[in-house]
């Protein structure tokens, strides 16, 4: 019982900080060396996590269907099957997932370090908005790069996939991108698009808001990034189920 | 009620806490606070750990809520202030905190710049001109460039204190500014405390365990103890008050008092 109280405690926290950062985000003045700053951390520092997480797990759809489909003679049909599902689903989740780990353990844990040596404290004393300063970079940054990072990671999934399918079905590059052209629609491209910006949302907004809560001196910056590590993967795994069945029933 | 003594040349008191109540969860840390600053002293708060002497100060600037009562600066009620009127309340009192709460991930100059900027300064060369200036007054040399991980903790005090003259404040709120110092840095801290006091004509509220920096830098000694401000008065009278636990932890029997206090 405790545990479903403080979940709401923290549930109606994140929202008060989403709120403060919507209106924080629209109130001048605008510190673009803030934004840029997060914006390579969050997004530049991420592509090579991004990139190796897409391509094996291209790879390695495209074995699983190749050898799965091989008895119904449906092998050819690898490409299809492995653009859909990482561009609607694999692609956006597991960037999310892996780039929210490193991401949003980093927000944690900064701000977390800021928090228990009264820095963040500091800010306010010193006539500064600590929502203004630390989270709306960051969340801007997040929603801005996740969307990118899930684009390359589609790109690099789908290459990951064809290189196998090329060796263990014989498929030509050619009538792999066709069947990919083919398969995926505008509509796949949004969807999960779509979700990465809830992603990035979620990475950010919970990062700062363990870090702006972070007690217990640098014991507790470990605890509160473990805290976020575990708090965002779950948001993004649940958060994809029920924004999946949005988008489906809004496009289909 | 508290006992206190207003210094003979104040009239009215700039700061003011009254009946101010403040608690974390269940712990109440404040019932009926009363306690007045007056123009251009000293005061200082001593008390146990865990008494809210820090609590104390970060209320006076809004950093924390007081749960009822009323706090007063330059004569306008804070717990009831606007954003606008809070940026302004800032620029008049700054803080030191304890472990001089450095941005790590800048230098010395822009560390002392962060309040300049916040506060609507523009011109570069003003604002570097004013980062000489305070580290001067501090006595520190061309250390502009390094970042707070390469300073002492002496030094990252004395940052901390330019930081915080830099906005030419009215008011200086100083969280334990010489724990964890040695004793030179101790008495250089004092020093600038008085020194600030005196050049700068600034009001100064300190919160301290140190008895012997307590003894030097203030003009009245407030004694935080049962939830409220129980005795203000002259350091000197504090040997020789009525109150036996103020005795005690004058004279250093802290033991005594942490087992009185229940902490």
């Amino acid at each position: 019982m405790n545990g479903v109280v403080e979940l709401i405690g923290h549930a109606g926290g994140v929202a008060r900080l989403s709120w403060d950062a919507l209106k924080a985000t629209f109130r001048p003045p605008w510190n673009i060396n803030l934004l840029v700053e997060q914006l390579d951390h969050a997004g530049i520092g991420s592509w090579s996590i991004a990139v190796l997480t897409a391509l094996f797990t291209g790879a390695v759809m495209a074995v699983q269907f190749a050898v799965g489909l091989e008895p119904y003679g449906a092998s050819l049909y690898t490409g299809k099957l492995v653009s859909l599902g990482i561009v609607r689903e694999l692609g956006p989740t597991l960037t999310a997932v892996l780039v929210g780990g490193r991401v949003g353990s980093g927000f944690t844990a900064e701000i977390g370090s800021m928090t228990v040596t009264e820095q963040v404290d500091a800010i306010q004393a010193l006539g500064a908005d600590p929502v203004k300063k630390l989270v709306v970079p960051r969340v801007v940054a997040c929603v801005i790069m996740l969307p990118l990072l899930t684009i390359l990671a589609d790109f690099v999934g789908c290459f990951g996939g064809m290189l196998v399918a090329m060796n263990e079905v014989g498929i030509t590059p050619r009538f792999f991108l066709e069947q990919v052209i083919d398969t995926l629609g505008v509509v796949d491209l949004v969807h999960g698009l779509a979700k990465s910006v809830f992603f990035g949302y979620f990475i950010a907004i919970l990062g700062c808001y363990q870090g702006l809560h972070t007690h217990g001196g640098t014991e507790g910056v470990g605890r509160a990034t473990t805290d976020t590590v575990v708090a965002i993967s779950i948001t993004v795994l649940v958060s994809n189920f029920l924004l999946t069945n949005i988008f489906l029933k809004i496009y289909g | 009620m508290a006992e206190q003594t207003t210094p003979v040349t104040a009239v009215e008191p700039i700061i003011s806490f009254k009946g101010v109540d403040k608690a974390f969860g269940s712990n109440v840390i404040f019932e009926g606070l009363n306690l007045d600053v007056y123009k251009g002293e000293t005061l200082t708060i001593i008390g146990g750990s865990g008494t809210g002497k820090s609590v104390t100060l970060k209320m006076l600037i809004r950093l924390l809520k007081a749960d009822a009562g009323s706090i007063t600066a330059f004569g306008e009620e804070v717990t009831t202030m606007g954003p606008r009127n809070l940026l302004g309340l800032r620029l008049r009192i700054a803080m030191l905190f304890q472990g001089a709460a450095l941005f790590d991930s800048l230098t010395v100059a822009q560390n002392i710049k962060y309040p300049l900027i916040e506060h609507g300064w523009k011109d570069q060369d003003k604002m570097d001109a004013r980062v000489r200036e305070v580290l001067d007054q501090v006595g520190l040399g061309k250390i502009e460039h390094q970042k707070p991980a390469e300073l002492s903790g002496g030094m990252k005090k004395r940052v901390g204190l330019a930081r915080a003259i830099a906005i030419k404040p009215d008011v200086i709120l100083y969280d334990e500014p010489t724990t964890g110092l040695d004793p030179i840095n101790v008495r250089r801290i004092n020093g600038l405390i008085r020194h600030l006091q005196a050049t700068l004509g600034v009001t100064s509220l300190v919160v301290t365990h140190d008895m012997d920096s307590c003894f030097t830098v203030t003009d009245r000694l407030a004694f935080l103890y049962n939830k409220r401000i129980e005795w203000v008065g002259p350091p000197e009278e504090a040997r020789t008050a009525p109150l036996e636990i103020l005795r005690e932890f004058v004279k250093g029997g802290s033991g005594i008092l942490t087992e009185d206090l229940h902490i």
